[in-house]
């Protein structure tokens, strides 16, 4: 209906018009429209609006730019501090979304076997009373924790997340044990809360784990680039040579898994050289003796074995760095799914910010400001008798967050069906089938499942794998709630979002799907409310936030930033932060971190790492018709050192394979990477025909890799995955 | 009126030659105006300016000698399918029948006679062996042909890279633009060459005086009797007979 | 001094984000496959010196002063437009020769597969009129690209241009063999400089200046000539007649 690749206009009657106009004036002009004929000119005004751009989770504010009902462009909003006024490749490329032709139109219910691809077209009564009396029978045969719910980062999965709560379903995931916990949990268990890095008027950052000129975080990457400009020194360490890496003064290609070794040498040298703030350190740490006495034996020369780094280098970074504290830092990152003990890497990242004396300080790590935000609309949970004591994740991660859980864990456990049986799912707005390691596993535990009911906006992996699938909207179609954002020195504030254009297609938002079963399922009462009604709950306190809202698409909370803990303490055991941690220490965990050397991949093997560009977010954007251009697919990198022992050739098909399974694809050669690690990007290699771009294209990662766990949290493991990669296979 | 009249010009070949005249008088106009680009314009960045300034900017200036371009084809392609036996290749079969002898003789004496005038003309002729009068000629003299079969031929080309050209922005992929690279070098060459020859066709037609009644003809369609047999006696004797 | 639109970049600022590209792609809806713009990384690979910064080069058409796209045009669709200095296709008036795209040193052109006619960066003309910036301008993360009448010490790109005419840190990217004057300028290093390459003259277009020119000026000239001869005979020497001429029967006057 409303295909975006509308061709053949006629260059007389060239329309920049988008979608639904531009398909509508092309049936009126010929090709061969008379000569001489001025192209058509816009007919009515450009109309501007805000909303909030959800092609990742930066939540960017943006201003649609509409004509006819249409929208043309989206640009960044300039009064918005927390991206810097930008708009990134993505989130220009959102137009497309909206206008997506592959989009789901209307609710589908799976005919064939799983993955098949046959479905029926629903009503959505049908569907909606489908999805009802198969909750309800889950329910009444498995207890209520028998159905799953798993939502990813998005404005309204506050509403899925209160639908388990109210149906009585402990098990609800977010996508976070696929991201970053290890590093929240490592931050949180050091500082007391997660800090957030100022990076604007820093002067030294060292770089580990992190790729946040292609990753893009604002206001991070942007605040980066200008403190850069005003002579903040970059050091990159990453077994890949990214973007960042491209862009920092110095550059090492660290070899994989070995981050703490670093940090640890480093925090070796800031004590024995009395580099690091004695008088912070004396007054709001807790456990220096400990921490000196526990990086005695990792010294510069012996982390230079361990690294490939040369020991006078880290002795010299170790320096640079506390010569420019406290506008110094470890950048704490983000996605810390990498190690088993990734937890405790991100710990000897925040022991070293913590030695800076950096917390609470420009240029350091900052801590969260009050947005003033409250929670919506409250309700009291409803108990059910029969259920289990626990989430179907609890026990094997010891530090697990239960509000986020462990897709790994939970998925072992559904497989299993162990402590007790799982037999729903209900996903929305995240693709495990796409982004979990060991797709096997995840294809496993979708067989294993009675129903499985996903809610996205297009025919995602997770969507073909399901039974029922349900058409969502399109951010630019969408009123949400208010959303609270941290950006340091750049704003604590508020966005939300009002539609920009009337919903396409019989695409219906998550809360009113949950409105509507929650009322099948005789509980109305829990969501008998408005968005405008729940945002009226949310800034309860701030009430002049929705005025700023509609003037200027986003509300700044003029808090506070630094000395914020000024005569205030720690949110820990010992009230200070915690070098060493007491809590770990009782619970048979290790205080302080310590390093374990990574497995040697061994001869003619290979480290399979993940990464992030600027083009791609995670696994939901590679079918956009604009995108697909700048990124059309991936490739395995391989050092031409690597290459050359296998005999293998650039642009050639290779086998990468591993305990989980084994993908084709094409070789891409190029010192961008150690001889030791391989790399692909992920999103690629789908399973599902409903992505009309990416059929036939690259290779899935998720199918290559082995699901590891950071044993505290629970996080996924993702670059443990040892790969052997052959010839052919194309 | 003296001499008898005959009749030498039906109406649609009358009309035909006039449409033809002014289509192909307005397109090279239009077609030179189109020229901006002064390594290539020979006029002078004046005369581009000029006729975009009539034709309220280049777009117009292109969009009416396309538009032109495309009737004067559709005319003549009316003509040749409705004409074709009648007049259309009997036509064709007089201009391209050559009597090399005959007509070589003509041409360079009546050259000659042009400039020089007829005394001169006889005596330069003297030493080839001919007399000083113009060999008899048919229907078409030998300048006429020669004219017609430039005409015809340099329109043929103008048509195929002008249709070329225009398709340019129609049709033709990319790969293919040096087709339309080349037929805009073409399309000149064929119009610069045409124009040489239209321009003793003008001259003879309707300036010299003693074509003068071929000019006429060309309204009411007759020649005097005197005319034809003097001028086209060939002719003149197969009508007599 | 007249307008001239232009950019300034900060090239060292850039991350090679692709948000302009993006951007200028959906603002203008390039059709798939073409840019029109770009980001040339030079060399991405690790340096023996580890302390090299990559610097890209954020780019697009420069709206040279002196651009040879505009030489390879028959028609004059493309220009350069001296009210604003920049160098516009009149899709109206361009034949879709293909003449200006080996013409542009920087392969800033395309020939758009849908429309047939050149297409090339026109720094969002629909957007200027609607009172918006460039695309890729706006979007920019790091405002790397600054835009405006470089002549204009009020604009923001002219505020750059006078702040730095005197401490010779604004580059043009040219090739040397193909000097056309660009109105891109770089602050400080511009990264990859040696790209450009030298404007190509299509070989009907030189067929057509240097032989086919000339050649219909000789034949149409002499023609000419012929005919003035004629003429002048014609007048000078009324009575000229062939002597076995039988007299005419008169003139229809």
């Amino acid at each position: 209906m409303t295909n975006h690749r509308t061709s053949a206009l006629s260059r007389r009657g060239f329309l920049k018009l988008s979608g639904a106009a531009a398909a509508a004036a092309a049936g009126g002009v010929g090709l061969f429209g008379p000569p001489g004929v001025r192209a058509a000119q816009p007919t009515s005004r450009l109309v501007s609006k805000y909303s909030v751009c959800d092609m990742c989770f930066n939540k960017c504010s943006l201003i649609a730019r509409v004509r006819d009902g249409v929208v043309e462009k989206l640009d960044p909003n300039p009064k918005f501090l927390k991206s810097r006024g930008m708009l990134c490749a993505r989130g220009n490329a959102g137009v497309r979304q909206l206008y997506d032709p592959d989009r789901l139109k209307h609710p589908l219910l799976r005919k064939g076997a799983r993955g098949e691809g046959r479905w029926q077209r629903l009503s959505w009564d049908q569907a909606l009373d489908h999805a009802a009396e198969k909750l309800q029978a889950i329910a009444e045969r498995y207890t209520r924790c028998g159905v799953l719910f798993m939502a990813g980062s998005d404005m309204q999965s506050t509403f899925l997340h209160r639908f388990a709560k109210v149906f009585g379903s402990y098990n609800a995931l977010s996508h976070e044990s696929m991201c970053l916990i290890a590093g929240t949990r490592a931050f949180l268990d050091t500082y007391g809360e997660v800090p957030i890095p100022d990076m604007l008027y820093t002067k030294y950052v060292i770089m580990v784990g992190a790729n946040r000129f292609e990753s893009l975080v604002t206001p991070d990457s942007i605040d980066l680039m200008t403190a850069m400009k005003n002579g903040c020194q970059l050091v990159v360490l990453d077994p890949r040579y990214t973007r960042t890496a491209a862009l920092a003064h110095q550059y090492y290609a660290i070899r994989p898994h070995t981050d703490m070794a670093f940090m640890l040498a480093v925090a070796h040298v800031l004590i024995n050289e009395e580099l690091y703030d004695k008088q912070f350190v004396a007054e709001r740490c807790y456990g220096l003796e400990q921490l000196a006495a526990h990086v005695q034996r990792y010294s510069p020369e012996w982390a230079a074995k361990e690294t490939d780094i040369p020991a006078e280098d880290i002795r010299r970074l170790a320096r640079e760095l506390a010569a420019a504290a406290p506008q110094a830092m470890v950048y704490p990152g983000r996605r810390s799914s990498n190690y088993h003990d990734s937890t405790q890497i991100r710990r000897s990242f925040a022991i070293v910010n913590a030695l800076l004396g950096n917390w609470d300080r420009p240029g350091g790590l900052t801590a969260a400001r009050m947005v003033g935000l409250k929670g919506g609309v409250p309700f009291e949970e409803p108990f059910y008798e029969d259920n289990p004591d626990d989430r179907i994740d609890h026990g094997p991660a010891k530090l697990m967050f239960e509000e986020e859980g462990s897709f790994k864990i939970a998925r072992d456990a559904v497989i299993a069906g162990k402590p007790y049986p799982v037999k729903g799912f209900v996903v929305y707005k995240t693709n495990p089938m796409g982004t979990g390691a060991n797709r096997q596993k995840t294809i496993e535990m979708f067989n294993t499942l009675d129903f499985v009911l996903d809610i996205d906006i297009t025919m995602s992996d997770t969507a073909w794998m399901s039974d029922l699938v349900l058409p969502s909207q399109c951010y630019l179609e969408r009123q949400d709630p208010c959303s609270a954002q941290q950006g340091s020195s750049a704003c604590a504030c508020v966005v939300m979002r009002d539609p920009v254009v009337e919903p396409m297609f019989q695409a219906k938002p998550v809360f009113w799907i949950m409105q509507q079963l929650a009322r099948r399922l005789k509980l109305g009462q829990y969501f008998d409310f408005t968005i405008d009604d729940y945002r009226k709950a949310q800034t309860a306190e701030v009430p002049e936030a929705m005025t700023a809202l509609r003037r200027d698409g986003v509300y700044y909370n003029p808090s506070k930033l630094y000395g914020v803990y000024e005569g205030r303490i720690f949110k820990t055991r010992s009230k200070k932060i915690e070098l060493f941690n007491e809590t770990y220490q009782k619970m048979g965990l290790d205080p302080l971190p310590v390093y374990h050397p990574p497995a040697d991949p061994g001869q003619g093997r290979f480290r399979l790492v993940v990464g992030r560009n600027a083009l791609i977010t995670q696994s939901s954007s590679q079918n956009n018709s604009l995108l697909v251009q700048l990124q059309p697919d991936n490739d395995l990198w391989m050092h031409p050192a690597a290459a050359a022992e296998l005999g293998l050739h650039d642009g050639s098909y290779v086998m990468v394979q591993s305990p989980a399974g084994r993908q084709a694809i094409r070789l891409r050669i190029t010192r961008r990477t150690r001889p030791d690690t391989v790399y692909m990007h992920t999103g690629f290699g789908v399973l599902s025909r409903g992505l009309s771009n990416l059929q036939g294209k690259g290779a899935s990662i998720a199918a290559v890799l082995t699901d590891g766990m950071d044993q505290l949290t629970g996080n996924m493991a993702m670059h443990e995955t040892i790969v052997t990669v052959t010839k052919g296979g194309a | 009126m003296s001499s008898p009249m005959i009749q030498r010009h039906t109406n649609t070949g009358i009309f035909m030659h006039w449409f033809n005249a002014g289509c192909w008088l307005f397109l090279l106009a239009t077609g030179l105006g189109l020229l901006q680009n002064p390594d290539l314009q020979p006029l002078g960045a004046w005369y581009p300016g000029l006729l975009r300034a009539v034709f309220g900017g280049g777009d117009g200036l292109l969009g009416a000698h396309i538009a032109v371009a495309l009737l004067w084809l559709a005319v003549w392609a009316g003509y040749y399918l409705r004409f074709a036996g009648r007049y259309a290749v009997p036509f064709l079969v007089s201009i391209f029948t050559l009597d090399p002898r005959r007509d070589l003789q003509w041409i360079v004496k009546k050259n000659f006679q042009m400039t020089l005038g007829y005394k001169m003309m006889a005596r330069l002729v003297r030493p080839l062996g001919w007399d000083g009068r113009l060999p008899e000629q048919e229907y078409y003299n030998a300048g006429q042909k020669l004219a017609a079969q430039v005409m015809v031929l340099g329109s043929l080309v103008l048509a195929v890279s002008g249709l070329i050209l225009a398709a340019s922005s129609w049709i033709i992929d990319t790969p293919n633009v040096p087709w339309v690279q080349w037929s805009i070098t073409i399309h000149y060459l064929a119009a610069g060459l045409t124009f040489a020859i239209v321009l003793v066709h003008i001259y003879m037609a309707a300036i010299a005086k003693e074509e003068r009644p071929a000019l006429w003809s060309m309204f009411n369609g007759q020649v005097p009797a005197a005319y034809a047999e003097h001028h086209h006696k060939l002719w003149y004797d197969k009508l007599s007979k | 001094m007249s307008k001239q639109l232009g950019m300034v970049i900060d090239a060292s600022l850039c991350l090679d984000c692709k948000g302009c590209l993006s951007a200028c792609k959906q603002a203008n809806q390039v059709p798939e496959g073409k840019w029109r713009n770009w980001i040339k990384d030079g060399d991405l690979e690790p340096a023996a010196a580890a302390r090299r910064r990559v610097v890209f080069q954020p780019g697009g058409c420069m709206h040279c002063d002196q651009p040879t796209c505009v030489s390879a045009c028959p028609t004059g669709a493309t220009y350069k437009d001296r009210r604003d200095g920049t160098v516009v296709i009149n899709r109206d008036l361009c034949i879709g020769c293909g003449q200006c795209l080996p013409a542009c040193p920087y392969g800033a052109r395309y020939r758009h597969p849908h429309l047939r006619v050149a297409d090339k960066c026109d720094f969002c003309v629909q957007r200027r009129a609607d009172g918006l910036e460039p695309a890729c301008v706006s979007t920019c993360p790091t405002k790397a690209r600054v835009f405006g009448d470089l002549n204009d010490p009020h604009s923001p790109a002219g505020r750059l241009m006078k702040k730095h005419a005197a401490d010779q840190t604004l580059t043009q990217v040219v090739n040397r063999r193909s000097p056309t004057d660009p109105n891109l300028y770089y602050l400080g290093d511009p990264g990859p400089k040696h790209w450009p390459a030298q404007a190509k003259m299509p070989e009907a277009l030189e067929f057509f200046k240097n032989l086919v020119k000339p050649a219909v000026n000789l034949v149409v000239g002499v023609t000419g000539l012929g005919v003035v001869a004629m003429l002048a005979k014609q007048l000078l020497m009324p009575g000229d007649a062939p002597p076995e001429h039988p007299p005419q029967g008169g003139d229809h006057e």
